[in-house]
């Protein structure tokens, strides 16, 4: 029997998912009504059911006072981006290694955040999620709406490369 | 903010019973029962004696800085920041079963963990306002599914937004104000025809508790779900009964309508009850009936005695009949007799007045008429009915009564055999059905096990051939290729 050794990291195929141990997808609302604008951007698993979206819109509206008029925008925007997303999943993507700068640039309330950092864009089991958190604890930041909005970003900077990456193959 | 040690002892200001004074005990149900509605009083462990009102979240203005009240129910005992119960395990499998949840990250206890003391732990900071699901996901790491389901949980369970004004209303004093006026706008007199519960804003049915501590009345099912104020405890409720006359309080606009309605078209129930407005149909029918004329709109005395053996409203108006004076009083004799029969009826309930038309029936069909009388205040409420009406003939609408409902009875049997035999014989047909089916899947695996026989056959073959040609790998390949190749043309068969 011929033994197999193990060379350089060979790149494998996998079904289109997000290169991240969970397989969220990053949403961006921007609405504007009448002059009342609703900007938002939030962590979506896409496995949720679509009635979940519908109701995170309606309670989105009533708790945040928007008028009615806003609920059947906040559901074709969210649900378009997933439809988006879902679009590509049937689709085989080679994933390897591959080391790339993300960036940061952000303002949340007061704090500003501006960083810039490696990221392997091809580690499946990377966690923005756990980055973000360990990041607002060493640097003590203590408005909380700061995480969320770190791990959106660098969802967000995932995504895009892994779709120019998916069309240029 | 470190974690209440130990549970502190429910103050004497807790003076109802407190069967749940084991706060770890959890609950078995999904739904978060009402227990004894008991609540366990936290404090911060920073804080010394503070007095504790009974179970009503406050900020308290004691000895120290940040000494709040903060209430949890009695059947939530079980949370703790380090560990997780198994109420939590059970209801929000998602974080702690499959192989998503054991490599943790967004899934997994950790997270878990994460979401739900970071939610307790920004509500309790501020217990008086309530936390609504958007602030909350937005100061929270993680996708919005997930802290949305432990958000909810958290929140159906009391450890969040507990007490907190619900959203939308003004909250403190203007929600007071609100829920006085409703109560006030509820007289507790005969007059209003409706009981709301404030709790569920539904009719309360025949019976309802009221609270004299904070004057509000509560329906049945919310007082067994617990569905009142935290200060409140279940000794504090009494129970009041409705009355018929309270619960279906018939104007003479609703009565006219009725009749009307009825005159037109006779009697199709769905379009009375449409015609009359507010009343059901069983409602119209029964109120009917309780009019003095009813029985001539009803037909029949056999019908009407029909109708009275199915309905159960029917088996309370029967007891309410005597209560009110009536138009036409036939046998005065009798009288005495059917208050007795009124007054029993009223006093024994419906349930026990139903079997006892029951008895009256199957009594009724043992001839003997001259003990009816005497047997009348035992066994029929009916009688009083057939008295009413008809005085003398009593015996003899019953004789017919009881013949009639024989030969329906017989009808009904015959009826029910033919239908028992149909069935009978559409079953044996499914039955057959089956039997050739599975007869000619077992063909079929017969043929398939024949094949799997050659297959093997010809497996065990090439194995040896196999096995030859390692050892004699020239001299016998030739000829295992020729013994080969016959093979497989005879098994093909």
């Amino acid at each position: 029997m011929k033994t197999v050794s193990l060379g350089a990291p060979r790149s494998s195929t996998v079904k289109f998912r997000m290169p991240t141990r969970d397989n969220l997808v990053p949403i961006r609302v921007d609405i504007e009504v009448d002059g009342q604008r609703y900007r938002d951007a939030f962590t979506w698993n896409p496995r949720d059911p679509d009635s979940e979206v519908i109701t995170f819109a309606k309670r989105t509206a009533k708790e945040l006072k928007l008028p009615a008029t806003f609920v059947p925008q906040i559901l074709q925007s969210i649900q378009g981006q997933l439809a988006e997303f879902r679009s590509y999943e049937g689709q085989e993507m080679q994933v390897k290694e591959k080391i790339m700068p993300l960036k940061i640039d952000l303002r949340v309330n007061n704090t500003t955040i501006r960083d810039q950092f490696l990221w392997d864009i091809g580690n499946l089991e990377s966690d923005p999620e756990e980055f973000a958190r360990t990041l607002c604890d060493d640097l003590n930041i203590t408005d909380p709406e700061v995480g969320p909005a770190i791990a959106v970003c660098i969802r967000e900077q995932l995504y895009e490369r892994l779709l120019v990456r998916l069309f240029l193959l | 903010m470190a974690t209440p040690p130990a549970p502190v002892p429910p103050v004497t200001a807790n003076s109802a019973p407190t069967p749940a004074q084991s706060p770890f005990k959890a609950p078995p149900f999904s739904q978060p029962p009402s227990t004894a509605g008991t609540l366990k009083t936290e404090i911060p462990p920073a804080s010394s004696s503070a007095a504790i009102a009974a179970g009503v979240a406050a900020v308290g203005a004691a000895a120290e800085d940040s000494s709040h009240v903060i209430t949890v129910p009695s059947y939530s005992g079980w949370f703790s920041y380090d560990s997780i119960s198994d109420t939590e395990r059970r209801l929000l499998p998602e974080f702690f079963e499959g192989e998503v949840a054991a490599v943790s990250g967004s899934r997994g206890p950790e997270a878990y963990k994460y979401y739900r003391n970071t939610l307790v732990k920004r509500f309790r900071a501020r217990p008086a306002r309530r936390l609504t699901l958007t602030e909350a996901r937005r100061g929270l790491i993680g996708d919005v599914g997930s802290v949305r389901r432990v958000f909810d949980f958290l929140e159906e369970w009391g450890l969040i937004n507990h007490g907190a004004p619900p959203l939308g209303a003004k909250q403190g004093k203007d929600k007071r104000e609100e829920a006085t006026t409703s109560q006030s706008s509820l007289p507790a007199g005969p007059t209003t025809p409706k009981k709301l519960c404030v709790g569920c804003r539904s009719v309360c049915g025949s019976a309802y508790f009221t609270c004299e501590k904070a004057d509000i009345s509560i329906c049945c099912r919310c007082f067994v779900r617990g569905n009142y104020r935290p200060g409140l405890t279940p000794a504090d409720f009494k129970k009041v009964e409705i009355s018929e006359d309270a619960k279906s309080d018939w104007t003479d606009k609703e009565t006219l309508h009725l009749l009307e309605a009825v005159l037109h078209y006779g009697e199709d129930w769905k379009k009375v009850s449409e015609h009359v407005g507010s009343r059901s149909e069983k409602d119209c029918i029964a109120r009917l009936i309780r009019l003095s004329f009813g029985e001539q709109f009803m037909g029949s005395k056999e019908q009407k005695m029909e109708f009275e053996i199915d309905d159960d409203v029917n088996n309370e108006s029967r007891a309410e009949i005597p209560k009110r004076p009536r138009l036409t009083p036939l046998a005065d004799a009798s009288n005495p007799i059917m208050q007795r029969v009124a007054f029993l009826s009223a006093i024994v309930g419906s349930g026990v007045a139903a079997a006892a038309a029951q008895a009256a029936i199957s009594a009724q069909s043992q001839v003997d008429m001259n003990d009816n009388q005497t047997d009348s205040p035992i066994s029929s409420t009916k009688e009083e009915e057939s008295s009413y009406t008809n005085g003398f003939s009593a015996n003899d609408l019953l004789k017919e009564a009881s013949t009639n409902a024989q030969v329906q009875l017989q009808k009904e049997q015959k009826d029910i055999e033919q239908s028992l035999s149909a069935i009978v014989d559409v079953q044996m047909k499914e039955i057959q059905d089956k039997i050739s089916r599975f007869e000619q899947k077992e063909l079929l695996m017969e043929k398939e096990r024949e094949q799997l026989h050659h297959l093997r056959e010809l497996l065990f073959v090439d194995q040896l051939a196999v096995v030859q040609h390692q050892r004699r790998p020239h001299a016998v390949a030739a000829e295992n290729k020729e013994e080969e190749k016959p093979k497989p043309i005879i098994t093909m068969g």
